[in-house]
């Protein structure tokens, strides 16, 4: 009957054991609600400034956005936190037309980092 | 390292539900249920006094072991997201994080979850018996259990940010009350099993506990229902995002607890009026499948904390047509892509500027997924007909989980050994999914490998029959929080949701066979049915799996 329950103690410290080694989602709660790309054109040859708003509060010092260009280079962006929380100002340099994005690497006041890419198409 | 961080760093928030349960459930347990400093009356309990030390003393210690892991986990917790941090920023992350909501609140809760440790331990421990000493020791917990409400994802909102903090405390704190009880039955049932407290005990516990799950339970709808509400506002929300999945599987999880839990109210009901035997011979086995199915809850919660809430991504939301296409029966793809097709599309698909979707990918793999289902569906029919006594040779069906395992091998990942260019250890190392495709693969050898030789031997008293449930639940539990990393939300849902369902038909074969081993006939019989039928299920979901093309 001993043996038995030793088992058994066994077991549920090997159930528990077990259940730690589970595979995990990627960190995904900070997310882009909406940003000025959307209904803002990019001309070509001139700076421009975007605006993203997240659905959480942002750590700025701890994230990083980069202009991403065709064949997938990528080139950090200054970023600065707007008025209101959650918002996010990008000063983009002047782009010749084409195809681009923005990925950003964000970590939330929530704990969580995430990352993403948004398209955008600079016009001539 | 940036793969194994993140799985890391999603590993410990399932861990750290499961030891707050055993600190703040093991409080409540000692103050509601065990309530050790007064004239307790524990219906015809003999030898009170000893008994009641015994119980008293092990609740004490599974709350003080509960509150030391706490301890080593919030701390894992903060070191691991520096590590996070410096892996996916490329550089170190203080100053900074020094001053962060996460880093501050973090040390906080780490310091005051160190002070109930030490307190339950040094203190409580040596006055058991005193409600004032239970107190101080509940102060103590609530200042830790506060401190966590800047930790949750409700603190980084901006709407009744407040109100959302405050409902998802409470709603940890009722969990940890039912799941952190049930830990302390399990705990009691061993204590009566050797004898160490008389019979009586158990089902006097049981029904102690039946009222404070009740009002746990109550606590996790009451708090539960308006947080749901408020991070999904649609249907379509509900069904057609990573978040109202993973919540949906939280609700199944809930209701199949709640199922158990009924089950033991019954059987403790009955022992109080006519039959005697349920309690001892049906319940203390419906609480360990319950304990399977709460921690798969636990770490399901913390999952779904890492997902966007529906409300926030309507635009990446699918439709109810797209998620039943995802299950639409249909011919199961039985050709492959080549591999030199398959690595010519995955420039253009893994490219951020002129990303080009690949069918070459897509199709290799829905036919992993749809070979896997017939090896599936196959061993789940010599299940089944492995019951009748004729076909004993069909015993052997788990020798099907080794061919499947030598498929998902050499077929999961294309980029890696032993097709791809990057080498076994490599490839574990930098990519979490792979390292998740690994264990997964390891996992469907050991299932293989063990059932089979659980079902050749002739020892009657072999505990070999039991590590294939647990696997199976380790498997669910895999499933349920597996994910392929990718920038295109929709996407990843519509993979997600399949896994999420075979996840929890896997968690039902495991509990199904663990009660068909541990019950007596007619119990038995309906669970091992119950088993084979989600083995079956899990068969046909891979034989239409159907991937979307991005």
């Amino acid at each position: 009957m001993h043996r038995k329950t030793c088992h058994r103690q066994r077991l549920l410290c090997g159930l528990i054991l077990l259940f730690c080694f589970y595979s995990g989602l990627v960190n995904a709660h900070a997310v882009v609600t909406d940003y000025s790309l959307k209904t803002e054109e990019v001309n070509a040859g001139k700076p421009a400034q975007v605006k993203l708003n997240f659905n959480s509060s942002i750590e700025l010092g701890l994230s990083q956005v980069f202009l991403v260009r065709t064949g997938d280079v990528e080139e950090t962006l200054q970023v600065r936190a707007g008025q209101e929380p959650g918002v996010v100002f990008i000063n983009m340099p002047a782009l010749d037309a084409g195809e681009y994005a923005l990925h950003y690497k964000i970590f939330a006041a929530d704990g969580h980092i995430t990352e993403d890419i948004i398209h955008f198409t600079v016009q001539p | 390292m940036e793969g194994i961080a993140d799985f890391l760093d999603s590993i410990i928030g399932g861990i750290d539900l499961i030891c707050y349960s055993l600190a703040v459930g093991g409080l409540t347990w000692g103050l509601f249920v065990v309530k050790p400093w007064g004239n307790v009356d524990w219906q015809n309990a003999d030898k009170q006094g000893q008994a009641l030390n015994i119980l008293t003393e092990r609740a004490i210690r599974l709350i003080y072991q509960g509150a030391f892991a706490l301890v080593i986990v919030q701390l894992l917790k903060i070191l691991l997201k520096i590590w996070l941090m410096d892996s996916i920023l490329e550089r170190w992350p203080f100053p900074e994080f020094a001053s962060t909501t996460q880093f501050i609140g973090g040390i906080i809760r780490l310091f005051l979850a160190m002070a109930l440790a030490v307190f339950v331990y040094y203190v409580l421990r040596s006055n058991a018996n005193s409600r004032q000493h239970w107190f101080y020791a509940v102060v103590i917990a609530l200042l830790m259990i506060i401190s966590g409400a800047w930790l949750v994802h409700a603190a980084g909102r901006f709407d009744d940010r407040v109100l959302l903090m405050s409902l998802t405390t409470v709603h940890q704190v009722a969990a940890a009350t039912w799941i952190g009880g049930v830990f302390q039955l399990v705990s009691t049932w061993q204590l009566t099993r050797q004898k160490q407290i008389p019979d009586s005990y158990w089902p006097a516990s049981l029904k102690r506990f039946s009222r404070v799950g009740m009002f746990a339970i109550a606590g996790i709808l009451v708090s539960g229902t308006p947080m749901a509400l408020s991070y999904i506002t649609s249907w379509n929300g509900f069904i057609g995002t990573g978040y109202g999945n993973v919540l949906l599987v939280k609700i199944l999880l809930l209701a199949i607890a709640l199922g158990f839990a009924w089950l033991n109210r019954s059987a403790v009901l009955e022992y109080y009026s006519a039959n005697k035997q349920g309690v001892f011979s049906r319940v203390p086995y419906y609480i360990e499948a319950e304990t399977f199915v709460l921690i798969t809850l636990l770490f399901t919660a913390a999952s779904l904390a890492s997902q966007p809430p529906a409300i926030d991504i309507p635009g990446l939301t699918a439709t109810w047509g797209e998620v039943l296409h995802s299950f639409t029966p249909r011919i199961p793809r039985t050709s492959s892509p080549s591999h030199t097709a398959l690595l010519a599309g995955e420039a253009g698909r893994l490219a951020i500027i002129g990303q080009i979707p690949s069918a070459a990918a897509t199709a290799w793999s829905d036919y992993n997924h749809n070979i896997a289902g017939i090896f599936v569906t196959v061993m789940s029919l010599f299940a089944m007909l492995s019951y009748k006594k004729s076909l004993a040779w069909t015993r052997y069906w788990p020798v099907g989980f080794i061919s499947l395992g030598i498929f998902i091998l050499l077929r999961a990942d294309a980029e890696s050994w032993p097709n791809g260019t990057m080498g076994f250890w490599e490839s574990m190392l930098k990519n979490g999914e792979i390292f998740q495709h690994r264990i997964a693969t390891l996992l469907v050898f050991l299932l293989g490998g063990i059932e089979l030789r659980a079902r050749m031997t002739s020892d009657p008293e072999s505990k070999l029959p039991y590590v294939f449930p647990v696997l199976c639940a380790f498997g669910g539990l895999m499933l349920l929080t597996h994910s392929h990393v990718g920038f295109q939300a929709k996407s990843s849902f519509l993979i997600q949701i399949g896994h999420t369902f075979m996840g929890l038909f896997a968690l039902i074969m495991a509990i199904g066979r663990w009660l068909e081993l541990k019950l007596d006939s007619p119990g038995k019989n309906i669970a091992g049915f119950i088993s084979v039928f989600a083995f079956f299920q899990i068969g046909l979901i891979l034989i239409f799996y159907r991937e979307p093309l991005y």
